[in-house]
């Protein structure tokens, strides 16, 4: 770090011809490392920027004969036209909806179980729900969708069998629109409560025993050491990860929207990214389908932003 | 002593633990369910007599998925296009880290701004797309190896692991005039195998679940990975009012797509019990990174 100091005042008192040989030097010197650095170099030029090259095409008419350079400018026309449309407000509202629903009644269930996993005394018991609960993690959204469609079959699902058996009707979840956000939601919380645990978990471990042992000899009880150590404690992290689940809310979790939506519950389930596969890979309207998507990119970002700028106007942690 | 240790049991405790076995239960009974499904006469599987010990028992429903004409194949294709991607992840994600682990390097600051960047923008399905097609990487294993070839996060982390690293050994190592290639390959690769094997398991877990860029990505239904044909199996929702959609799960034999999805899960639940430390890990480094 000294070294590259005094390298940068020396560079700045030079001329510029100067700063110019410096540089080459710096550069000759990290010839190796350099060399070890262009395919990480190429990786994020071609597939992380040229995308966002790319997004050009939201002006454009783009097709795969004219390319990206040929194609003819439109200005805002998709975006007009997306604007105008009746799905706007739909696709607006339903992506909201999907994403806050599953951010108010997903984000503190595992804070919950953190909590009570750290007040379990028996350690092979804590060891082994923890590792129970971590393993849909592991499964890819196409089984766990499998699951869902399984347990909610009209006729040989659990669910509808347990119903029949009670005296009710059967139901018709997934043609349903009304069963759609609580059944996205439900699955969601079922399949991350466990892995977003870990973290809240690493949190806790963090927290000084001394502190824990204070309030004893104070004698607080267990519930009121929650309240005031254990939660307090992990506030930081709460924060930081509500930050970033609200820039990510946005983005609901489409793959599984894709797998579990059909025209029927299109009302309530279509959102932004479903829309923006639809109208761009399967009807090859790749430059409104962009310009849908750009504009999806542009709430996702201002919700981070605002998020940030929030938490830490009220004397919280930002992300920078 | 006796009434010492009963009064120390609240009824929290109580309560607590009833909440944990509840969830447990909740978490593991689908994934039971569907083995004990794929282990049942098809008959017991209709009239929903199966529910936790398979009734009938027979492996009927695997010699089927065996001897079915896609799903041997897809396999094959998954464990190629997990195993390449992983190892291209691998490799490039480590000599990645390198560099940008060390405080004097060339254009460090730039470098590490330009790729955290990425993290926050994200130009979405189309752009993405568009730059496969455009460099004619469509129906090849390219398209889904390269385009995700480093994941930030995972870059981020094996770099402070590095940076964590003794810089000693270096020292020495350049002291004996070793190469910086000699260093990466012959010294802080071989160190960092415990790291190496945290981000791995992501990058593993990445490719052998991932459904929704060979599905974009391919055309080629020879060339379909496990999650692509299970998806074909289980689920017909897509374009126009498929009436069977009212009972999707009735379209393929109930037997033969469990087993087929516990085909697919064998290799995850075999990794799981060794992958745990290093899946906890790689979380929390996530996190606080994050």
């Amino acid at each position: 770090m000294a070294h590259a100091d005094t390298e940068t005042v020396q560079a700045s008192s030079r001329s510029s011809r100067g700063r110019i040989v410096s540089v080459f030097r710096h550069m000759r010197r990290d010839r190796q490392l350099l060399i070890l650095f262009i395919p990480c170099l190429l990786f994020y030029a071609i597939f992380r920027y040229g995308p966002l090259y790319g997004m050009i095409i939201a002006f454009k008419d783009y097709s795969v004969f004219t390319g990206i350079l040929g194609s003819d400018w439109v200005g805002l026309k998709h975006f007009e036209k997306f604007f105008a449309s009746a799905d706007f407000w739909l696709l607006f509202k339903n992506t909201l909806l999907l994403g806050s629903l599953t951010l108010v009644f997903g984000f503190p269930f595992p804070i919950i179980l953190a909590i009570l996993l750290n007040e379990v005394r028996v350690k092979w018991f804590k060891k082994s729900v923890q590792t129970i609960s971590y393993l849909p993690a592991f499964l890819s959204v196409v089984i766990i969708s499998s699951m869902i469609i399984d347990f909610l079959s009209p006729n040989q699902g659990i669910i509808n069998q347990l119903l029949a058996a009670l005296g009710f009707e059967k139901i018709y979840f997934l043609i349903e629109p009304e069963w759609f956000r609580p059944i996205y939601v439900l699955s969601d919380i079922w399949a991350s409560v466990g892995y977003e645990a870990i973290i809240y978990m690493a949190a806790i471990a963090g927290i000084s025993p001394s502190l824990y042992e204070a309030a004893k000899v104070d004698g607080a009880k267990r519930r009121h050491m929650i309240w005031s150590i254990t939660i307090p404690s992990i506030m930081p992290t709460i924060i930081i990860m509500f930050i970033l689940k609200t820039g990510s809310m946005i983005r609901v979790g489409y793959e599984k929207v894709l797998l579990l939506y059909n025209p029927m519950t299109y009302e309530v389930s279509d959102v932004f990214s479903t829309y923006v596969y639809r109208k761009g890979l399967l009807e090859s309207n790749y430059s409104y389908a962009a310009a849908v998507g750009l504009f999806e990119a542009l709430v996702a970002m201002t919700m981070l932003l605002s998020a940030n700028f929030i938490s830490k106007r009220m004397g919280g942690n930002g992300l920078w | 002593m006796v009434a010492k240790g009963l009064r120390s049991i609240s009824l929290f405790q109580i309560f607590n633990t009833l909440v944990l076995v509840c969830l447990a239960v909740a978490t593991i009974y689908p994934i039971l369910y569907i083995t004990a499904v794929s282990l049942s006469d098809t008959s017991y599987v209709v009239r929903g007599e199966v529910t936790l010990i398979p009734k009938g028992f027979n492996f009927g429903a695997y010699k089927e998925v065996l001897m079915d004409n896609r799903i041997p194949r897809a396999y094959l294709n998954t464990i190629y296009y997990t195993t390449l991607g992983t190892f291209i992840n691998l490799l490039m994600t480590a000599i990645a880290a390198y560099p940008l682990s060390r405080r004097t390097f060339f254009g460090r600051k730039f470098f590490m701004l330009a790729i955290v960047i990425t993290m926050f923008l994200n130009p979405g399905i189309i752009p993405n797309y568009v730059i496969v097609q455009n460099l004619g990487l469509l129906d090849s294993v390219w398209a889904l190896v390269l385009p995700n070839a480093i994941w930030t996060f995972e870059l981020l982390i094996l770099k402070s692991f590095y940076e964590s690293m003794s810089g000693s050994l270096r020292e020495a190592a350049v002291v004996d005039g070793a190469s910086e290639y000699r260093i990466l390959f012959n010294i802080v690769i071989p160190l960092s195998k415990p790291a190496l094997a945290s981000i791995g398991l992501f990058y593993f877990m990445g490719h052998w679940n991932s459904f929704f860029v060979p599905m974009i990505y391919l055309n080629d239904a020879a060339m379909y990975p496990l999650q692509v044909i299970l998806r074909d199996m289980l689920i017909f929702n897509e374009g126009g009012n498929n009436p069977s959609l009212v009972d999707a799960a009735a379209l393929a034999p109930q037997a033969m797509k469990n087993a087929t999805i516990v085909l697919s899960m064998i290799p995850v639940l075999m990794i799981y019990p060794f992958a745990q430390k290093y899946f906890a890990k790689g979380v929390m480094l996530g996190s606080e990174k994050g």
